[in-house]
């Protein structure tokens, strides 16, 4: 709700005590796994939480990123989840466009065909996407994962950059025909200059997406110089009992580029939203 | 178009954090051999080629991380490769989880491995479906080694007439009690029989509320079998052809009966009922007095509670003996394989006397049943009485619908044991299903 | 990210293209749309349709064997399959549970948070941690939370709030076991609602509220009449987003329940996975995944309906 300079006092009080309480609610699990990731021999999770461990210990971190091959993971899933962002949003881009700005035999077929591919389960397709990914020679090569990483991000980044591009003011663009430039000059002159929230949003979802990735990196990949963090996470895991210690600090490394990657974005688009869009 | 200016900018940095932390991670192995072969494979080159060079196989295992993979992978691998200067050996490391859906996957491809280790109540499944080469056609000295390794581990490989597989280690649940619980609740040494066991529970559950005599995680076989075998009930016929009259006979139902007792009279820890439980926490927090548990138990546990004051024994005898059930790996070969000699090479090396002993070293139960007389074994602290309980271990039923099996009769244990349906109703019905499995 | 928002405004199908572009353009357009609908085609719908395939068959996993065509047999085999209709109640129930809840917990913390100034970001960033957190770790809390009798949950209705007399087996029993999931299911969804909502609530300008407070509304009032039909299209597309997610279920029941006891939380997915790599039945999985497939197109089509205005429809 907006700004009332009249409701400061017992109202402010009173709304941040509840946002303070919700934060609470949610953070305590995190604050959990931080604290167990200092500590060693974490087969068992101690309970109730102890904020600070007993003997508290940086080894899990040590050990998570000098064992087996966790630094090359690092790097092979920085190179997967930038490189496969950046085709996402670049080729969402250009179809959401296509859909948004011309008119073709088709076009609302097609789209809601791609739509509905939001909406199938993809657990099932795994073995068909290992068998194509054989055939085509993309097993055991980050290149093969961001192919499928991007195009399965496609649906929902094309449907969200198609409703912002609708709202993007035609006369601009006229004006540009009018003084000869073509399509892929609007394109990447104004379509998408103009569109730095909605990229910067989609950016972050399709991130999030990749970052975390799992099932089929660990299919198709069996070169252990080619494989991604979740992996190196999971391989963290025993058979017959889990260092939970260890796997907390492997995680929350793993989280690191994400959670800078969101707070940096969050302020960008917060800020291009409220100036660009409204005015 | 300053904003997007950061963003490139972000990007950016990205890309080069990603660079920096390549250019200071250290050597990796070198891939080159893995990266030919690769080629080779999707090139389809003819076959021969690959084997009058040096050849690469690849064997996928669930070694620990921690310990086991590096041993692997430092120590044994270099030593095998100097002494077959043509096989070079790619190790992959598979989360256990996620290990069946990432090799079916390869099967159904084309692409499995060479060799893998797994699980014992996988193999005879895999054999089944023709994905597996029968060692004891392939390998001229197989007799050699089906000697040499315990009946009961090797039993697990044998399907149709012929072994696929060969075990590689093995374990078994032995029983661990608490003895502060026990010196608390006046109980004198750990419980030999079935009556003792009982016994013990009652003066357990007098220590008070949230002390539980027993925990298991749930009803799976892994869990029941132990009982049902102790009381001299089993789940099929000794040829597995029926359920009947085996999974619902006497001596089954009085395991059944008995564990059911537990639960109701709240000596066992309501986990078993769903849910699972914390069976170690529970242990070292004197919660809970007795758990069942393998040889990976007392090095970790140590670290967890390295002053708890515990002990190791036989299962409690029923009318069947003191029984367990026999859990371990066993190393197979995969019909897909390009070259199964080398293969087979690799399978001589991880069954020699010497590499037995030194996995035995890093906590893996060696099979060969001369190892028991070594000194590594011998006096080792802990692995005498796990060997003494595989002496009477059973295998859990070898067959190639085992999973099914296993549902079927997990699920029919849950609902008796949260009393949703009487003993008849449970597990004769799934005595009647297990029939059917087993005549398809 | 009031973008978002636009959409209901131009519906699906409904887009209001200007007249101009005609066939001289075809060309461009194909340029704008090849590498999206190559990508498209190749690794999203053939993988797709070699699995509906396979759903017609009773599939063999290994290569050399010979598969058997089985007609419909698998999709007859999931209507009589008393779990797998108890699977898509708990699917149907999750979703019913989760939505509302994620979407109520959401707007009233994006609600607050757009009234406060101070440690806004800050807080923000607190509530979005759950969505980055991996799914592995925080199932695996809850289950250590809502463990029996000594779990953190028990504790609390137990020793401290004095709410209930004995501790309760939150996953031994069928009726309590899914609870869990769902509070887990909401818990974790909350920051991406909120987010989204947050961004569509700092559209609205704020003379509007101040106009409302000359006439003297409250703020009941101005959240029911203001607030609410402004992010009308915001709320109807997390709504819409929710309700796939939610029928997709997988992770959260997969780590907590794995479908336990006694199958009784099985949601659609599971239960597919365990027919598919625990027991090699592909072909049953496959015939699962598609016929929930069905069931959610078929949800859109209604929801789209349903959610659009009259006014809406140009």
């Amino acid at each position: 709700m907006g700004q009332k300079t009249s409701s400061m006092g017992a109202a402010t009080m009173f709304r941040y005590l509840i946002l303070i309480g919700g934060a609470i609610i949610m953070v305590v699990p995190f604050l959990w796994m931080v604290s167990t990731s200092f500590k060693e021999y974490a087969y068992v999770i101690e309970f109730p939480p102890k904020l600070i461990p007993e003997a508290p210990t940086l080894n899990n971190f040590v050990e998570a990123w000098t064992t087996g091959q966790f630094q090359v993971y690092f790097k092979n899933s920085m190179i997967v989840a930038v490189i496969s962002v950046v085709l996402a949003v670049l080729i969402s881009a250009m179809m959401a466009y296509a859909f948004a700005r011309f008119r073709f035999p088709g076009k609302e077929i097609l789209f809601f065909s791609i739509l509905l591919l939001l909406m199938v389960p993809n657990i099932i397709g795994i073995i068909p996407q290992f068998l194509l990914a054989k055939a085509l020679g993309l097993r055991n090569s980050l290149f093969g994962l961001i192919l499928f990483y991007v195009a399965t991000s496609l649906p929902l980044n094309t449907f969200l950059l198609r409703g912002f591009f609708e709202t993007l003011p035609r006369e601009l663009e006229d004006a540009m025909l009018i003084d000869g430039a073509n399509y892929f000059t609007i394109f990447t002159r104004m379509v998408l200059p103009l569109s730095k929230p909605a990229l910067a949003t989609v950016s972050i979802f399709s991130l999030l997406g990749f970052w975390d990735e799992y099932i089929l990196a660990l299919t198709f990949i069996d070169d252990q110089t080619k494989r991604t963090l979740p992996i190196a996470i999971a391989s963290f895991h025993g058979q017959h009992g889990t260092d939970w210690g260890l796997v907390f600090a492997a995680s929350l490394i793993a989280m690191i580029p994400i959670v800078a990657l969101y707070i940096v974005l969050q302020r960008y688009f917060t800020a291009g939203l409220t100036g660009a869009i409204k005015g | 178009m300053k904003s997007s200016m950061k963003l490139l900018t972000l990007m950016g940095i990205l890309v080069s954090g990603a660079m920096i932390l390549g250019a200071c991670a250290p050597a990796v192995a070198p891939t080159s051999e893995a990266e030919t072969q690769e080629q080779g494979e999707e090139a389809q080159q003819p076959e021969v080629q690959a084997e009058a060079e040096s050849v690469t196989i690849q064997f996928w295992h669930t070694y620990s991380i921690e310990t086991e993979t590096p041993f692997l992978q430092d120590v044994l691998i270099p030593e095998f490769e100097a002494s077959h200067p043509n096989i070079k050996v790619e190790q992959v490391q598979v989360p256990y989880d996620e290990f069946r859906r990432k090799l079916l996957t390869a099967i159904s491809g084309g692409t499995a491995p060479d060799l893998i280790r797994a699980d014992i109540i996988w193999v005879p499944e895999f054999a089944d479906m023709g994905a597996l080469v029968a060692l004891d056609e392939f390998m001229p000295d197989f007799s050699t080694y089906q000697d040499a390794v315990f009946p009961g581990a090797l039993a697990t490989n044998f399907l149709n007439d012929h072994y696929y597989g060969l075990p590689l280690d093995t374990n078994t649940r032995v029983l661990v009690y608490n003895n502060d619980m026990f010196t608390a609740a006046g109980v004198q040494g750990p419980p030999t029989t079935m009556e003792e066991f009982l016994t013990a529970c009652e003066q357990i559950k007098a220590l008070g509320e949230g002390k539980y005599c027993f925990a298991d995680g749930g009803t799976y076989a892994w869990a029941v079998n132990p009982w049902i075998w102790s009381f001299g009930g089993d789940v099929t016929d000794p040829d597995i052809t029926m359920a009947s009259g085996f999974l619902d006979g006497p001596n089954t139902q009085a395991a059944y009966e008995f564990l059911k007792n537990l639960v109701d009279q709240g000596y066992m820890h309501p986990g078993i009922l769903g849910g699972g439980v914390d069976a170690w926490g529970g242990f070292g927090n004197d919660e809970i007095a007795m758990i069942l548990e393998g040889p990976w138990f007392p090095p970790i546990f140590a670290g967890m509670f390295p002053d708890k004051d515990y002990g190791l024994a036989l299962m409690p005898a029923g009318e069947g003996g003191p029984v367990s059930v026999v859990g371990g790996e066993d190393i197979v070969m995969f019909q897909q394989s390009q070259n199964k000699e080398a293969s087979a090479e690799f399978i001589r090396f991880m069954l020699s006397e010497d590499v037995q002993l030194r996995w035995s070293e890093v906590g893996q139960l060696t099979v060969l049943a001369s190892a028991i007389e070594s000194d590594t074994i011998q006096n080792h602290p802990f692995f005498g009485i796990f060997l003494e309980q595989l002496k009477t271990a059973k295998a859990r039923t070898p067959h190639p619908a085992w999973t099914k099996i296993e549902e079927t009769y997990n699920l029919a244990g849950g609902s008796y044991l949260a009393g949703s349906a009487s003993f008849e109703e449970a597990l004769g019905g799934a005595a009647i299903t297990i029939d059917g499995l087993l005549g398809q | 990210m009031d973008f978002l928002s636009r959409w209901v405004n131009k519906p699906v199908g409904m887009g209001v293209v200007k007249k101009g572009p005609g066939s001289r353009q075809l060309p461009i357009v194909f340029v704008f749309l090849l590498p999206g609908i190559f990508l498209f085609l190749v690794f999203n719908i053939y993988p797709l349709l070699k699995a509906f395939q396979i759903s017609f068959y009773d599939w063999s996993i290994v290569p050399t064997n010979p598969s058997t065509f089985v007609g419909l047999d698998n999709y007859a085999q999931a209507l009589a399959d008393p779990i797998a209709r108890l699977a898509f109640r708990n699917t149907v129930l999750y979703t019913m549970i989760t939505v509302p809840g994620q979407i109520v917990l959401a707007l009233a913390a994006a609600l607050l948070l757009n009234s406060i100034v101070r440690g806004k970001v800050f807080l923000r960033t607190l509530y979005y941690l759950p969505v980055i957190t991996s799914w592995v770790i925080v199932s695996l809390l809850f289950r250590y939370m809502f463990q029996s009798p000594n779990g953190f949950i028990n504790y609390l209705l137990v020793n401290v709030l004095h709410l209930v007399e004995s501790p309760i087996g939150w996953l031994q029993s069928a009726s309590t076991a899914m609870i869990p999931v769902w509070l887990l299911g909401i818990w974790k969804g909350i920051g991406w609602s909120m987010v989204i909502f947050l961004a569509a609530l700092q559209t609205i300008p704020a003379e509007i509220y101040e106009a409302a407070d000359i006439d003297g509304a409250g703020n009941f009032h101005k959240l029911m009449r203001i607030t609410l039909p402004l992010i009308r299209p915001t709320l109807v597309f997390v709504v819409v987003m929710l309700i796939i997610g939610g029928l997709n279920v997988f992770l959260p029941v997969a780590l907590v329940t794995n479908g336990g006891p006694l199958q009784q939380t099985e949601v659609v997915l599971t239960y597919m996975y365990h027919q598919a790599f625990d027991f090699l039945e592909f072909g049953y999985g496959s015939a699962l995944a598609f016929m929930m497939a069905i069931f959610i197109v078929s949800l859109s089509f209604i929801q789209l309906r349903f959610f659009r205005q009259p006014e809406e429809i140009f």
